[in-house]
């Protein structure tokens, strides 16, 4: 029986694909042409440009003070964003989840405003509310001497803005899956709140977490729009690699925005491999 | 006592899902609470271990009150339906985590593991991933997880539902030899019949939240006391006969008592259960070892595996009425189930259409007879309320009910008839229905003449319908309950009594009624406004709390009120101040003169109450007595035998 079986999967799978040789070579030779096109040239011209005086002419280029600080700025302050962006990714996707509350479909429909809202809008709402002209920005520079826009704080803020569905979304469905009888049964064999989560609910978040965390850092890193509004922009203290590569491409320094705009690539695409990874790997763990 | 439930009660949105249920599970007992999906009987498990909070009741386990303790402190071991194993843990780190919480050190904690996958027969597993493992495996690391810390009390919720059948007998033999070798006191969850038989010491029949029976499996099989246990567990041929001081009365066929079971027995109706094992076929009445019924003509005969299974059909007989299995409304003769060996099946081959002599070897009757009710519909909106709320009554207390449609013709009746099955719904114990194209009075008067039911259930305008129901209690000795417009279940019953007077009759049907419907109750009584006499108002009170008392036995958890004024008025107004859905009144049976009159007091009751159900209960009633069980053993029959 399965041997009959076997010999008729395949069999099946042939005739199932179109046969025609044209069609499916011109299919594919479409796709390729238009990713090449697309994606592949683009990626290829901005290599091939920032390394125009070799690697060493990139190295000179991406230390250079202003642009070393610009890509230092970029990444610590995704990271932090990345940081607190999990927790309270998690937090909120889970109270999403497993509680009930008036106005909850409501509050879950507003977690994709961000992704759909122009993010140069989003600086000018953050520049609005916390501005030092505003009664909010000037009293929190005057009681405690911190400023949130034109400063590292403002950039922060603008990113966790953006990047806010991420992490929700990714852990959302996991936790809407998960089995519930699980804690429970926990809870029989007698744990209580915080072990339950950090042994039962959390182990099978972190897969899902991590990808979230993964896709918002490279998503932030790249961030432009809401920044050149919210940061200032000042060389050394709060510009970031984005807004440099625009200085240079706008000062003729091609070099230089080819340069950064490398690594930022090299740092993106990265962690997209890690995500692609990570996202199998759960695919995995679940069969 | 390691397990005691304490009249535990749990609604959801006012439905009780678990009603009023007292059980007590001795040391080292294997108990299976057995009923079908949704009567409340998982409910129960999650009572015990905390993972829901208990509207009323208390649990105790080996002493202790748990009640309002959580579930980490309640030291009960709990093996889900689906095992809920932890997917992101190995299974020794799933059976070492109960101890891993108390901080057992590690060394102790891989012992006991190892002990505990050797009781199980998974020794050399405890690496494996839970999704590497069979279900049956799974279901053993389930059991070895909830046994690993000691825990008090077991509690197995469908352990073996999502097993096939083989490996469900195998586990089931390793389940029971485990509880064994352990003595650790366990409760079962189970819908499987043949699962309960086999494992249980002692087992407790579910249905709608209910605990209706509690017993070993011979004598729940045996000698079932309510109409529910006894066609639930097995098949069983169940028929309404007579019963008087000497016996039990089935045409002409006569069981009479053992002597114990003498006592309190007057004349009057009664369940009689017989087995199909109990049931013998001879081709001549001579040939029968047992007391015959009659002749009977075979209508099937399938193959059961190691017997042979026969549907008879018997001519009607005076005074016995067949309730299960059930035969069309109307017909009055009897279908009779039996069973047979092989060897007896060669002996007397029996084909469709064959005649045969059947005989009965013994019988058991019913302690407490199962309710019928009659549900009367002429497609009026009020009539749609009352086959609402008497569906969900009749649900809820297991009666069969009959349905009438009366005063409509042809299609729109059957269209509405229609309607109404649906509306009815499932999960009642039976349902017939008949139509009759005249008034309500004259329909009910002809279906009493059928059967005599115990409620008749309608609905009422009071402005109209007094005359109505008049009549309705001068036909026959059912109760009433009125229904003026769409209610929910009631929750809280107002049952009104005059002191002095013996009203008990209709606070225990009344009782019976507010139990199924897990309600609570309060017994008022109305005073003469003029009266100022302590002793009146003693009597009264005294007189309320035998009500009470009566009541809690049956399960009613009940208090009492007394007022004094214009009687009619004071029982509106206690009916509206205590937020009452149920008012239950109790009238005297018919004049000599045969007729009932409610004008006076009744009426202006109906009147003032005009938009709560209202049951009318018949005093001196007989369906509310209980009849003691007789044990008509085959030796007591063949002594008496030679008829």
């Amino acid at each position: 029986m399965s041997a009959i079986e076997a010999g008729q999967t395949p069999e099946y799978k042939h005739t199932a694909v179109p046969s025609l040789p044209w069609g499916r070579w011109g299919l594919r030779t479409a796709a390729l042409t238009y990713l090449t096109l697309m994606l592949i040239i683009p990626l290829a011209v901005i290599f091939q440009d920032g390394l125009r005086e070799g690697l060493s002419g990139l190295w000179e280029q991406v230390t250079a003070p202003i642009a070393w600080s610009a890509l230092m700025l970029s990444l610590w302050t995704s990271a932090v964003m990345t940081v607190i962006n999990t927790v309270m990714g998690a937090l909120t996707a889970y109270v999403l989840v497993r509680y009930e509350f008036p106005g909850k479909s409501l509050l879950n429909s507003i977690i994709d405003v961000p992704l759909a809202i122009p993010t140069l809008v989003t600086g000018v709402m953050l520049v609005v509310l916390f501005g030092p002209q505003q009664a909010l920005g000037a009293w929190l520079k005057e009681e405690f001497d911190f400023s949130i826009i034109f400063a590292p704080p403002g950039i922060i803020l603008a990113l966790l803005f953006i990047t806010f569905p991420f992490v929700v979304r990714a852990v959302q469905p996991v936790l809407i899956d998960m089995d519930q009888t699980q804690e429970e049964a926990a809870t029989t064999l007698g744990a209580r709140g915080w072990s339950i989560f950090r042994r039962i609910t959390l182990p099978p978040l972190v897969l899902p977490l991590a990808s979230g965390a993964l896709l918002s850092f490279a998503r932030a890193i790249g961030e432009f729009g809401a920044i050149v509004i919210v940061a200032g922009n000042i060389p050394l203290y709060s510009q970031t690699a984005a807004v440099y590569v625009l200085g240079e491409v706008e000062s003729e320094n091609r070099l230089g925005a080819s340069a950064v705009s490398i690594v930022m690539v090299a740092i993106a695409f990265s962690l997209i491999l890690l995500v692609g990874w990570l996202q199998r790997r759960r695919r995995k763990d679940n069969q | 006592m390691s397990i005691i439930l304490e009249q535990l009660t749990k609604r959801y949105d006012g439905h009780p899902v678990v009603n009023n249920v007292s059980l007590e599970v001795g040391d080292g007992e294997f108990f299976v609470l057995l009923g079908s999906s949704g009567s409340g009987k998982t409910t129960i498990l999650s009572l015990i271990a905390g993972l829901t909070g208990a509207d009323h009741g208390r649990v105790l386990l080996h002493g202790r009150d748990v009640t309002y303790l959580p579930t980490q402190e309640r030291r009960v071991g709990f093996v889900f339906q689906n095992y809920a194993l932890f997917q992101y843990m190995s299974v020794a780190e799933n059976v070492e985590f109960g101890l891993s919480i108390r901080k057992v050190p590690a060394a102790d904690r891989r012992k006991r593991r190892d002990e505990l996958l050797d009781l199980v027969g998974l020794a050399g597993l405890g690496s494996r991933m839970p999704r590497q493992l069979s279900g049956g495996q799974q279901q053993r690391v389930a059991l070895a997880r909830a046994l690993a810390y000691n825990p008090d009390v077991l509690l197995l919720d469908e352990p073996l539902g999502a097993l096939d059948a083989k490996i469900r007998v195998e586990l089931r033999r390793n389940l029971k030899a485990i509880q064994r070798k352990l003595g650790i006191t366990t409760i079962l969850v189970t819908h499987d019949q043949e699962e309960a038989f086999d494992l249980a010491d002692r087992l407790g029949v579910m249905s709608f939240g209910r605990l209706l029976e509690v017993g070993t499996p011979d004598e729940l099989y045996q000698k079932p006391q309510t109409e529910f246990v006894a066609s639930f567990l097995g098949s069983g041929n169940l028929l309404l006969g007579k019963i008087s001081e000497t016996g039990v009365q089935l045409g002409g066929l006569h069981f009479p008592f053992t002597q114990e079971a003498r006592r309190e027995v007057d004349e009057g109706r009664v369940q009689v259960l017989f087995r199909p094992e109990d049931v013998a076929l001879a081709p001549t009445p001579e040939a029968l070892d047992c007391p015959e019924l009659g002749q009977a003509v075979v209508e099937e005969v399938s193959f059961g595996g190691s017997f042979e299974r026969l549907r008879l059909r018997l001519p009607p007989i005076p005074g016995v009425r067949p309730l299960s299995p059930p035969v069309a409304f109307g017909s009055s003769s009897i279908l009779v189930e039996a069973t047979r060996l092989p060897d007896q099946a060669s002996r007397f081959p029996l084909e469709p259409g064959s005649q045969t002599w059947v005989g009965i070897h013994r019988i058991h009757t019913l302690e407490h007879p199962g309710l019928s009710f009659l549900i009367v519909s002429d497609g009026s909106r009020r009539s749609e309320a009352a086959i609402a709320l008497g569906g969900q009554i009749a649900r809820l207390a297991h009666a069969r009910v009959t349905l009438i449609g009366c005063g409509m013709e042809g299609e729109s009746m059957q269209t509405h008839l229609q309607e109404a099955r649906k509306q009815l719904g499932s999960g009642l114990a039976a349902l017939d229905e008949h139509t009759f194209p005249h008034s309500p009075a004259q329909a009910v008067t002809m279906a009493i003449e059928q059967q005599p039911y115990d409620l008749v259930i309608l609905g009422f305008d009071p402005r109209e319908d007094v005359p109505l129901v008049e009549q309705l209690l001068h036909v026959g000795e059912h109760h009433l309950l009125l229904v003026p417009g769409p209610q929910g279940t009631p929750v809280r019953a107002l049952i009104c009594v005059a002191s002095g007077e013996p009203g008990k009759d209709d606070v225990l049907f009344a009782g019976r009624l507010v139990r199924h419907l897990g309600a609570e109750a309060t017994l008022l009584s109305v005073l003469p406004p003029a009266s100022k006499e302590a002793d009146l108002q003693r009597r009264a009170e005294h007189f309320l709390e035998g009500g009470v008392q009566s009541l809690s036995l049956l399960g009613v958890p009940a208090r009492t009120a007394i007022r004094s004024g214009i009687v009619a008025d004071e029982i509106a107004q206690e009916m509206a101040q205590g937020g009452h859905d149920l008012l239950v009144l109790g009238v005297p049976l018919a004049k000599p003169s045969g007729r009932v009159s409610l004008s006076g007091l009744v009426a202006q009751i109906l009147d003032r109450v005009s938009d709560r159900s209202i049951l009318v209960v018949r005093s001196h009633y007989l369906g509310a007595r209980t009849y003691p069980i007789i044990n008509g053993s085959r030796d007591k029959l063949s002594t008496n035998g030679g008829r």
